[in-house]
């Protein structure tokens, strides 16, 4: 298996460069910041910050050329999207009451028995709910799979297979940050993620976010009030257990030790690790073998420094 | 009495040493909760706390404490409340407004400062401070040969930062627009809700009125002036969105009737309305009692609350409960809500200034525009 390596945010303080030094990297390096959408092919910075060239695959402007020659595949891909879009919505209007409940109960003082049940009960619901909006979205893509082989579309499939070629003969593949639902369409859609598995990798924010088993999106201190995390999407599946929580500092509100608390038992067994501005955790055969400046949510709702083996 | 100012008297009579240090140790106005004590120093006839605050007296005086130079006021505000005021000292018959100079805290509007008062547990916004780390938007500067107001009009526009040609970009039209990045730092406010992914990146026309007491009051020539040519020559020389949701016009008090007014000759052209302490005069029965500038207002508000209609998608209002313009902003919500548009009100413990008007445009402007920040971890 391949090595990954997670980081937090690249900015104010890049440390994207000391954890390529630490890969022997044999093969040119190539970078993948379709999550940056338009602004994707300004990799400049990114360059200045390794000091060494890069090659950037294109995947969002790629897909927009791919979407503009080929509309079928572009109805295809707005048909899913919009059940994507709508299946979150309803998702979300069953989450709402479960996650009240469960935040309710865990509030609550009582030292019994009885409540320590209904707590278990009550995230345990919201756990089945993920679950079952997991296998809905997958219903969905499994669909879209089968359509889009339908549809056959041989310049999508030479496009696909020079990416995979360029993959394949890379050393280091960078995924940056960005736009989280954009970034894993875009892989998905060019069927990289086979070859992505065997490579190593080093991936930041929304990037590290992508090759976990489930991407969860999070934010406390929205200008509209908390809102309870959501599963939005599978992510890759390259890295197992690990709820990558990228700007945890701003992001989460640590104030409220329940709200943690049901955040890191809601997705256990996975470890919920906080990637911050300087923070790393290195992964082989899905073990962190070294971490630095990254905490786990504890079961209690508290940080706890990542401990490697 | 503030406890820290019975301090002063707990043995006895303070001598001028201990009238220093009291003044010296601690920050002024006194803040506790649930009340402000305010004290001024110096020799006078009277003092007087003016702070325009509606439901209050706007004079309020000051009494003087015992074997001192301290004169002291103690009132109750709720906590988190803000408002502006000024000391009125009266020497030899003569009565002058004054900053209060134990108090360093400044609010500046086009008719100069006020001295702040910051009730228990309030905090400037940090997203309204520069933030080292936030890319910084730009400004650009956009003339237009008015047919309106037969006159030329200096437009400065705001421009994100990594603005590309291109992209499209919403925009936002911005009444007292320069008023607004003076006084309600609204470049610091913008760049950092951008950089937050609070609000989308996005273009906004900064526009300000060499008559805005006659053009800001229902003026069919500023309303023309926002549609037929301001928006145009924006569109012409800058990437814009083609769609009603991703334009907007912003105003304070005047400035948020004319938006509303614009707004309203041109229904759902502009999709998103910010409208803080509108000034929407209008009269039930009878001829209204403020100033003959109102005129032209009232007869707007008026004929809009007979028969009113959609005119925005979204519609964001805030207005101080300390402004007599609350009472204004509370008859008009109903009025703009049964139209099936959606409208957020916010009030807020604060008064007619633009600070107020600052600290309300986070909420206002992600509510209006609201940015990618679910999505985007970078």
């Amino acid at each position: 298996m391949s090595v990954q390596i997670m980081l937090g945010p690249q900015t104010p303080h890049s440390n994207l460069k000391n954890a390529i030094d630490s890969l022997s990297v044999n093969g040119p390096v190539v970078s993948i910041t379709a999550g940056w959408r338009d602004s994707e092919a300004e990799i400049d910075e990114l360059q200045a910050a390794i000091g060494s060239p890069i090659e950037d695959l294109n995947l969002y402007h790629l897909a927009e050329e791919l979407f503009s020659r080929e509309p079928k595949l572009h109805a295809l891909h707005r048909e899913r999207q919009d059940k994507l879009l709508e299946l979150q919505r309803l998702y979300r209007i069953r989450l709402t009451p479960g996650m009240t409940a469960a935040r309710k109960l865990l509030r609550d003082k009582a030292e019994s028995d009885l409540l320590r049940l209904e707590q278990r009960a009550a995230i345990s619901q919201v756990r089945s709910l993920d679950r079952h909006h997991l296998r809905r979205i997958s219903a969905i893509h499994q669909e879209f799979d089968r359509r889009r082989a339908e549809v056959l579309i041989p310049s999508a499939t030479s496009l696909v297979q020079s990416l995979q070629k360029k993959l394949a003969e890379s050393g280091l593949v960078l995924i940056a940050g960005g736009h989280v639902s954009v970034l894993v369409n875009r892989i998905r859609l060019f069927r990289l993620v086979d070859m992505l598995a065997q490579k190593p990798i080093i991936a930041w924010s929304a990037g590290a976010m992508v090759l976990g088993e489930r991407i969860v999106l999070f934010h406390d201190d929205a200008p509209q009030g908390k809102r309870d995390a959501e599963v939005l999407d599978a992510g890759l599946g390259i890295v197992r257990n690990v709820i990558p929580l990228p700007q945890a500092k701003s992001r989460l509100d640590w104030s409220s030790r329940n709200r943690m608390a049901l955040f890191s038992r809601r997705f256990a067994p996975a470890k919920c690790c906080t990637l911050d501005n300087g923070s790393i955790i290195h992964l082989q055969d899905d073990r962190m073998t070294y971490a630095s400046l990254c905490s786990v949510i504890t079961r209690s709702g508290m940080k706890k420094p990542v401990v490697t083996r | 009495m503030n406890p820290i100012v019975e301090s002063l008297y707990r043995e006895g009579n303070p001598d001028a040493e201990a009238v220093d240090k009291f003044i010296q140790q601690n920050q002024f106005p006194l803040v506790e909760p649930g009340h402000v004590t305010f004290v001024y120093r110096g020799q006078a006839q009277a003092v007087h706390l003016r702070s325009w605050i509606s439901g209050l007296d706007t004079a309020q005086p000051l009494v003087p404490l015992e074997a001192s130079d301290l004169w002291a006021l103690t009132i109750e505000l709720p906590d988190k409340s803000r408002f502006e005021y000024k000391f009125e000292v009266e020497e030899n018959g003569v009565k002058q407004l004054v900053l209060d100079d134990l108090n360093g805290v400044l609010a500046h509007d086009p008719f100069g400062a006020n001295s702040v008062c910051q009730g228990y547990g309030y905090e400037r916004p940090g997203w309204t401070l520069h933030d080292p780390t936030a890319r910084s938007g730009s400004l650009d500067t956009l003339k237009i040969a008015s047919r309106s107001f037969r006159d030329t009009r200096e437009i400065q526009i705001y421009l994100p930062a990594q603005f590309r040609r291109n992209r499209t970009y919403p925009l936002l039209i911005v009444h007292d627009g320069l008023d607004y990045l003076r006084y309600a730092d609204l470049k610091n406010v913008l760049d950092n809700l951008i950089h937050r992914f609070e609000i989308p990146a996005m273009i906004v026309a900064l526009t300000q009125s060499p008559d805005r007491l006659i053009e800001y009051t229902g003026d069919e020539r500023q309303a023309r002036f926002l549609g037929e040519e301001l928006l145009p020559a924006i569109a012409a020389k800058f990437p814009l969105l083609d769609d009603s949701n991703a334009r907007g016009l912003a105003g304070a008090s005047l400035g948020g009737v004319a938006a509303l007014h614009a707004a309203s000759r041109y229904p759902k052209l502009f999709g998103q309305l910010l409208l803080q302490s509108g000034a929407f005069a209008f009269s039930d029965l009878g001829r209204h009692k403020k100033d003959p500038v109102f005129d032209p207002v009232v007869r707007f508000v008026n004929e809009y609350r007979n028969t009113p209609y959609p005119i925005a998608e979204k519609i964001f209002m805030s207005c101080g409960i300390y402004e007599s313009l609350i009472y204004e902003n509370r008859s008009l919500l109903p009025v703009l809500q049964d139209q099936g548009m959606q409208i957020f009100f916010e009030e807020s413990r604060d008064a007619h200034n633009w600070e107020n008007w600052r600290d309300r445009l986070r909420q206002g402007l992600s509510w209006l525009f609201p940015g990618p920040l679910w999505m985007v971890y970078e």
